[in-house]
Order: C-alpha cells, then sequence, then structure tokens
C-alpha cells in the first residue's frame, strides 16, 4: 500500500510540465540516438552529463531515463529498416524484420516492435515498482562482505559473459580496473598511477572515458573501414490503417507476454543484459510457433518475442542499479555515475533518503513509455530521414559533440587530450574483438569495489575467509559459478543460433556461402583433408576429379 | 530455414572447435597487431603490479593497505592477457566489433584515421586562440571531408553554423563558458543579456 502512495506521488512530480518537457526530450534524443547507427545511450548520458550539471537532479535523471529506454525503441527501427547488417545483438530483429520489410510488411513489423516494447516497457515497469522497495528493505542488512561478493560476481559475469572471448572480456575490465585505480587514494591522500600528471590527480573523469570509447572509438573504427556508398533503406509503405492485420496482433500477443517473461528476470540478475534475452525469445518463439517456416524469412513473432524481452531486461537492468547501486550494463553503469555527480549513492538507502526522486524517476519511466509509443508509431518516418544523414556528417557531428562534452567536464584541454587517447585505445579495442562495456563497468564500479573490500577486511581483521563465509556471499559465489556455467552454455547455442541465421542468409546468395557461414574452416563437410589425399593409391592419383572416400 | 543446406546447418552445426583454424576465414588479417595490443596488456599489467610497490603504505597499521586492490589489478590483467597471447598464438583471432557502417571485409583505412587524428589535435591546439565557433567548423569540416563528404565547403560552412549554434545554445543558455575567441569577444554581452 505504501509504495502504491509513493508512486501516487511520484506521478504528481512526474505530471509536472518541467519534468513532463524533460521527459519528453529524454525519450526524443534517446529514440534519435537509438535510431542512428554509431551512438547508444550510454554515450548519449556520458555526453550529457557535464551539459546537465546545472539542472536540478529530477530533471536531469528523468531526462537519462527517457534516453535509456528510448534508445531501446529506436534500435528496433534502424535494424527493421536499414539493409546493412548491425550489432550482433540486433540480429534476430533484424534478420525477420528486415525480411518482413522487404516483403512490404515493414510497418506491421514495426508496429509489433514498437507496440511489443510498450506492453513489454510497462509490465516490467510494473515488476520494478513492486520489486525493488523489497530488494531495498532486504539489502539494508548487507555487510560490506556481500557487496564485495555482489560486486565480483558483476565483475565477471559482465566480463566473462559479454564479447566473444572470456579472456579478452576480462582484459577489457582489468583495463577499466586500472583506468579506475588513477588518481589520488582516499584514505591515505596519495597518488597512484598518476606519473606526477596533474590532470590525472583527480582520475580519470568516467565522462572522459565513457565519450572517448564510444564516440570517439567508434568513430575512429567505422572510419578506419567505412561502408561506402548510398544509405540502403526498405522503403515502407504508407497507408498507417493497415499497421497490423487481425492475424498479426494474433500472433503477436503471446510473444509480447513471454518476451517480457524471459527478459525482466534476465535483466535483474547479472547475466550478460539483453542480448541473452533476446536470443532466448527468439529461440522459444522458435520451437512455440506454428509457423515454424516462416521464420528466417520473416516471421513476426521473431520481431515480437525479442524486442519485448529487448525492453524487458532494460527495465529489469534498473532493479540492481536502484536497489542494490550495482551496474550490470554500460548504459546503467553511466546512469550510476549520474547519480554519484549529484552526489546521490544508489542502494538500498536510495529508498529511504530520496524517496522523492527515486519514485518521480520511477514515474517517469510510465509515462516515457506512452511518449514512446505515440512518438514511434505515427512519427516513424521522421526517424526514417534520420537514417538517411549523409555518414560523412553524422560522424563529423558526433566527433564535435564529444570534444564539446570533453571540454565541458572542466574546461580544461587536457581533458580533450585525455578523451583522443581514450579514443584511440577505444578503436583498437573494437578493432581487435575486446567488448567496451567490461571496461566501463570496471572503471565505475573498481573504486568503490575497492572501498568495500577494504571495509570489510577491515571489519574482519584482515581475515580472508570472512570475506565468503557470510552466508549471502557464499550464495552469491556459488550462483556465480552457475550463472558462467549457464552463461557460457547459452552463449554456444547463441552464437551457433547466429551461425545458422546467418546461413540462411547467405543461403540467397549461394550455397558455398552458406556452408562457409555455418562451419569454421576445417570442419566443413565440403573440406578435403591433406592427410585424405596422402592414403590414396598412388594409381588413383592422376583422376583428380574424384573426391577421396576415406 | 528454407534450403536443405540450411537445415542440416541447423541441426548439426560444427561447435568452434578448440582452436586450431583461424576463426576469420574471408578477412585474412595479420597477427601481429593482435600480440602487440595483448603485449600491451600484459605490459601494463605488469606495470600495474610492480608499480603497487612505490605506493607508501600509511604509517598506522591498517590491515588492508592501497596495495591491495592494484595487485588484484595487475593480477586480472596479467592472467588475462596471457591467456589472450595464447589464444592468439593457438589462431583463436578476436572477431571484428560489427556495425550498421562498418564493412568488416574492407582493410583498415590508416589514412583516413590519421586524417581525423590530426583535426582533433588541430582542434585541441586552436580552441583556446581562434574560439569555439570556428575550431568546432574545422573540426567539423575536416573530419567530414575526411571521411567522403562531397564538398569540403559545405562541410565547413554546416561546421561553422553547428559550432554558433551550440556556441549560443550551450554558451547562452545552459551557462558553458566556451572560449570565444579574439573575433567574437563582442558576441559575451549579448548572450549575457540573453540569458537575462
Amino acid at each position: 500500500m505504501d509504495n502504491i502512495l509513493s508512486l501516487l506521488e511520484g506521478f504528481a512530480t512526474a505530471l509536472q510540465p518541467q519534468y513532463l518537457i524533460f521527459g519528453f526530450i529524454g525519450v526524443l534524443v534517446g529514440t534519435a540516438v537509438g535510431v542512428l547507427p554509431g551512438i547508444g545511450p550510454a554515450m548519449t548520458v556520458a555526453l550529457l552529463l557535464p551539459l546537465t550539471y546545472t539542472l536540478d537532479p529530477t530533471a536531469a535523471l528523468i531526462t537519462f531515463a527517457g534516453i535509456y529506454y528510448g534508445g531501446m525503441y529506436g534500435g528496433s527501427t534502424t535494424s527493421i529498416l536499414l539493409n546493412t547488417p548491425g550489432e550482433s545483438a540486433s540480429i534476430v530483429t533484424a534478420l525477420e524484420g528486415n525480411k518482413m520489410a522487404k516483403l512490404g510488411r515493414g510497418a506491421a513489423a514495426l508496429a509489433t516492435a514498437a507496440i511489443g516494447s510498450f506492453v513489454a516497457g510497462t509490465i516490467a515497469t510494473l515488476g520494478l515498482t513492486m520489486l525493488a522497495p523489497v530488494i531495498a528493505a532486504w539489502a539494508v542488512n548487507l555487510a560490506p562482505a556481500d557487496y564485495v561478493a555482489l560486486m565480483v560476481v558483476a565483475f565477471i559475469t559482465v566480463g566473462a559473459l559479454l564479447g566473444s572471448s572470456v579472456w579478452r572480456g576480462l582484459t577489457s575490465l582489468g583495463i577499466g580496473l586500472f583506468l579506475g585505480l588513477v588518481g589520488t587514494e582516499i584514505l591515505s591522500g596519495q597518488q597512484r598511477y598518476t606519473f606526477g600528471l596533474l590532470p590525472l590527480a583527480d582520475g580519470i573523469d568516467v565522462v572522459l572515458v565513457a565519450v572517448g570509447l564510444f564516440a570517439v572509438g567508434e568513430t575512429l573504427y567505422v572510419a578506419s573501414r567505412m561502408r561506402h556508398g548510398p544509405v540502403a533503406l526498405v522503403p515502407v509503405t504508407r497507408g498507417w490503417r493497415s499497421w497490423m492485420t487481425k492475424d498479426d496482433w494474433r500472433r503477436s500477443w503471446k510473444p509480447w507476454l513471454r518476451g517480457t517473461a524471459i527478459g525482466f528476470p534476465i535483466g535483474t540478475i547479472p547475466a550478460g543484459g539483453a542480448d541473452v534475452a533476446t536470443f532466448l525469445s527468439y529461440a522459444s518463439e522458435k520451437k512455440l510457433s506454428k509457423h515454424k517456416d516462416q521464420f528466417g524469412r520473416g516471421a513476426i513473432e521473431g520481431v515480437a518475442g525479442p524486442e519485448a524481452a529487448n525492453n524487458a531486461a532494460a527495465a529489469g537492468v534498473l532493479v540492481p542499479l536502484l536497489t542494490l547501486g550495482l551496474p550490470t550494463t554500460a548504459t546503467a553503469a553511466i546512469i550510476l555515475s549520474a547519480f554519484q555527480s549529484y552526489g546521490i549513492q544508489p542502494g538500498p538507502q536510495l529508498f529511504t533518503n530520496q524517496p522523492a526522486l527515486v519514485w518521480a524517476l520511477i514515474a517517469s519511466l510510465y509515462i516515457g513509455n506512452v511518449m514512446l509509443l505515440i512518438l514511434n508509431l505515427p512519427l516513424v518516418g521522421i526517424w526514417v530521414k534520420l537514417l538517411q544523414i549523409p555518414r560523412p556528417y553524422l560522424y563529423a557531428g558526433i566527433l564535435t559533440f564529444a570534444v564539446l562534452g570533453a571540454y565541458a567536464v572542466n574546461f580544461a584541454v587536457a581533458d580533450i587530450i585525455i578523451l583522443l587517447c581514450v579514443g584511440v585505445l577505444g578503436y583498437f579495442l573494437r578493432r581487435y574483438g575486446y567488448p567496451i562495456a567490461p571496461l566501463v563497468i570496471g572503471l565505475i564500479l573498481g573504486p568503490m569495489a575497492e572501498a568495500q573490500l577494504r571495509r570489510a577486511l577491515q571489519l574482519s581483521q584482515g581475515d580472508l575467509t570472512a570475506l565468503f563465509l557470510s552466508p549471502f556471499a557464499a550464495v552469491c559465489y556459488i550462483a556465480l559459478i552457475l550463472i558462467i556455467a549457464l552463461g557460457l552454455w547459452l552463449r554456444r547455442r547463441q552464437s551457433r543460433l547466429e551461425r545458422t541465421l546467418a546461413a540462411a542468409a547467405a543461403a540467397d546468395t549461394s550455397l558455398s556461402a552458406a556452408v562457409n557461414q555455418a562451419w569454421d574452416p576445417g570442419s566443413r563437410p565440403t573440406d578435403v583433408k591433406t592427410s585424405d589425399i596422402r592414403v590414396l593409391p598412388p594409381a588413383e592419383q592422376p583422376s583428380k576429379r574424384k573426391n577421396p572416400k576415406k | 530455414m528454407s534450403t536443405p543446406s540450411t537445415g542440416a546447418a541447423g541441426t548439426n552445426p560444427a561447435r568452434p572447435s578448440a582452436g586450431a583454424e583461424p576463426a576469420e576465414a574471408s578477412a585474412p588479417r595479420s597477427k601481429l597487431g593482435e600480440y602487440i595490443f595483448a603485449g600491451l596488456a600484459l605490459a601494463l599489467g605488469i606495470f600495474v603490479f610492480v608499480g603497487a610497490f612505490a605506493i607508501r603504505l600509511p604509517t598506522s597499521g591498517t590491515q588492508v593497505g592501497p596495495r591491495v586492490f592494484p595487485f588484484m589489478v595487475g593480477t586480472i590483467l596479467v592472467i588475462s592477457a596471457a591467456m589472450v597471447i595464447i589464444d592468439i598464438a593457438r589462431g583463436k583471432l578476436g572477431d571484428l566489433e560489427e556495425g550498421e557502417d562498418v564493412d568488416t571485409h574492407a582493410k583498415t583505412d590508416w589514412i583516413t584515421l590519421a586524417k581525423i587524428v590530426a583535426f582533433v589535435v588541430a582542434f585541441i591546439a586552436l580552441l583556446e586562440i581562434i574560439g569555439w565557433p570556428f575550431a568546432a567548423a574545422i573540426l567539423f569540416g575536416g573530419v567530414a571531408w575526411s571521411l567522403g563528404a562531397k564538398r569540403w565547403w559545405v562541410a565547413l560552412l554546416v561546421g561553422l553554423a553547428l559550432g554558433f549554434v551550440v556556441y549560443i545554445v550551450f554558451g547562452g543558455l545552459l551557462g558553458l563558458s566556451l572560449p570565444p575567441g579574439p573575433l567574437l569577444t563582442w558576441l559575451d554581452p549579448l548572450l549575457q543579456t540573453l540569458r537575462g
């Protein structure tokens, strides 16, 4: 009952005209950056951080929440309408949605994605409303050792489960932890790893790292291997009356609900974020569908389910962020540092110390979802226009805003130099397949983990076993092992599925291309091994056209 | 799932085996860069670990000093970078990051990269001399030109317009004091009045 009352008060705050405007700006900017390739919500929130220091925290956080949700909506538009493959997280939507668009059913694909996102976002926000206060009330009793355990879980799952290789993820995490070490140590007041350089004495600002990695790094990476030629968009037929037929509704509503049920829990636990949820939803829809033959050729369930799962996971991520102060994605980590820049620490005390702020934030999520539905359904034409911005101008603009954001942190040119260095690092991380998110999380969570670790060991008088003996911490470490085993298994299945999907796409052009996609070189059924050739008797050698039998 | 070949791929896909074969067949890349990057990460790990010894311990005998966490970070970096190097030696190269505007089969265009970095460096050098609007125009125009904008002067003009809009909106309304440069010092009093 208390919660409902608090939520109503939150609505009373969030519905004030100025907060409505900030919420609207947030979802507008969020959708725009979601639609535009090359920039995402993490970078946008980081970029806006220094520019919003003059706002009051509620307004700024409502804006950031709008960007976070908006980015999720916008991404689906891109993958449905843009005729080039995007990142692997959206590959399932891209495949089914893009195929639907090519069949002239783009409007239905966009509609089922938008309505599914709305349904999932609303239900998941409801879940957040119910769950968050309960978890926060329970988490008040957590000891420093328990927080250490939680952070270890977050580090390892994010590091090991994001990206293509466990060790590359952990390397990225290590670099982030190192960047977090740079600066003045709190307790003894001495500088660590600053090389005596004054700009490094206060540590490397999160804004510089995030904007450098995401904006500058991405621009450099795209510049190094840009897809030239005109932007290939699938045209969407006009006539919004026929968004979704009765049949489309009938086939969509169950995947929406199932996607929500899959996405929200996965979002709340640190298990690799929305990618896993999207993939699981796609796999289950494919298994349950009556139209299995349509999968890979534009099945509406393959858009509805994963898009819902994606958005539900995004809301789920907010549960550990708000109640434990534990970010599990790069965007959540940036939002955490946004809280900190206003002197607010997310965690169990947030609901008791800042009830007005946190409930206004949650209320704004409901409002933002409604706004997004309105923005996305009838206004999709505007977003399509945005997709057609010539790429040289788009990336030049991203870079210009990046240096603006970096300069605005301290109004120091030295910060732009740091930005450029981090950007070059970001370029090489992308080039050599190191995931970016573990670095961001390491940077933001690292100093907090160090503080909790030292506090825990202070309490136990240096006894290391205390870190593992508290019941909650022990549960965490056992769960960690389970999550990693499950996560690695899921990822193997995911990469298998992605290969199959890519093979299906390649099969449109040629059979051998499909074979190349589905198997690694060396294990293809069409491969001829040199050892096989050697065992042939010399008499048969001249007949080159025959395949080796054994 | 239309053709028999993909059906076979769905039911009996080869697992990415333990290594041994190069992961990238279509775009052969040299391992050298991978080795250098992983090697640098390894060196960073050793540096973090060794550098931790240089951190002074507070004289009062607290159990956990400021060295412990750096030791752990150094260890994580050394172990994971070493494992990445082993992976590379086994032929397991990193996957190129994918993106809508990225052609993963293209060769790295070092010249464009150098141009963009040069324009950012020029921006850093010029910002406080010629002011934000003009420096932003040079950065925007230069980067757009490097990326293949057809008419460089259009890019420059768009950049100039963007620079001024940002200067007025963020400098004037949100109170960010961006450097005006010698040509625009007269603009600031106007912005002051605009802010009220």
